[in-house]
């Protein structure tokens, strides 16, 4: 059996790896694929300490539906903006979008 | 070694490969491909924790609509084929690396050194009926809420995306 730690080291290397994505890149749909690795990683924390440290009320698993949900949300109207970005600006690089206005 | 841990550790090992793929590969394309294979090596993760329903909605959202989604954003959002071809990184890449890097560390030391209370050493299955009762009877109320808030945010970014016109 896999222990708790292996899940919390893999969700937490997810982690990072996302924080770095969002850090690094330029452009605004790179950025956004790094906040959804951090989303994922959270939610595999959450679902695996709720198999292995709740299984009677299993918030985590609620949780993690939620953060899906709102993931989704979130992706979708971030999309919109950087398509709308594009359109005015002929850019998705969030470095010339620094001024936030149209 | 059992057979379940043999395959645990080829999927964290895709898991990492195809995240350390999104955020260094070169072409965003190739990152958004990465991304699809990391996210399924997640669900598959789902899988080993015995929580097939979250496994199922994992391939279905995030494998199939948010990819999809990423990948039109990047199909509508990239130069033409003659136009220069953007550096993937700022120039604030290595203060990146170096903040992420120690929050992998910090993370990594203190999953590995706490004391878990209650933790029972091994998965208990999670039923489809138990998440949903706890779901729909508990946590009722917020469940609306987020199905407002999906609701809200994707009509607001069909009026931001829509093409008006003049």
């Amino acid at each position: 059996m896999v222990p708790l730690e292996n899940y919390l080291v893999l969700s937490a290397i997810i982690f990072s790896l996302g924080v770095y994505g969002v850090l690094a890149r330029r452009n605004a749909v790179l950025v956004l694929m790094g906040v959804e690795l951090m989303l994922n990683a959270v939610s595999l924390n959450f679902i695996a300490f709720s198999a292995y440290l709740d299984p009677d009320r299993i918030i985590g698993a609620v949780f993690a539906v939620f953060i899906i949900t709102v993931a989704a949300a979130e992706v979708g109207l971030a999309l919109a903006i950087v398509i709308r970005l594009y359109r005015n600006r002929s850019t998705s690089n969030v470095d010339e979008a620094a001024s936030l206005k149209w | 070694m059992s057979a379940t841990e043999v395959l645990w550790w080829i999927f964290a090992g895709i898991i990492v490969i195809t995240s350390l793929g999104v955020v260094f590969s070169r072409s965003v394309i190739h990152s958004a491909i990465f991304l699809i294979a990391s996210l399924a090596g997640v669900g598959a993760m789902y899988v080993f924790l015995t929580v097939e329903f979250l496994a199922l909605v994992q391939f279905l959202v995030y494998g199939g609509a948010v990819t999809v989604l990423v990948l039109l954003a990047l199909m509508l959002t990239r130069m033409g084929a003659g136009g220069n071809v953007e550096r993937a990184n700022g120039p604030q890449a290595p203060i990146g690396l170096i903040v992420a890097g120690s929050l992998a560390a910090i993370l990594v030391a203190v999953s590995v050194s706490t004391a878990w209370p209650g933790d029972t050493g091994k998965t208990t299955p999670i039923l489809i009926g138990t998440i949903s009762d706890r779901l729909f009877v508990d946590f009722g109320a917020p469940f609306v809420i987020a199905s407002v808030l999906l609701l809200v945010a994707l009509i607001g970014a069909i009026i931001l995306a829509r093409q008006e016109d003049e």
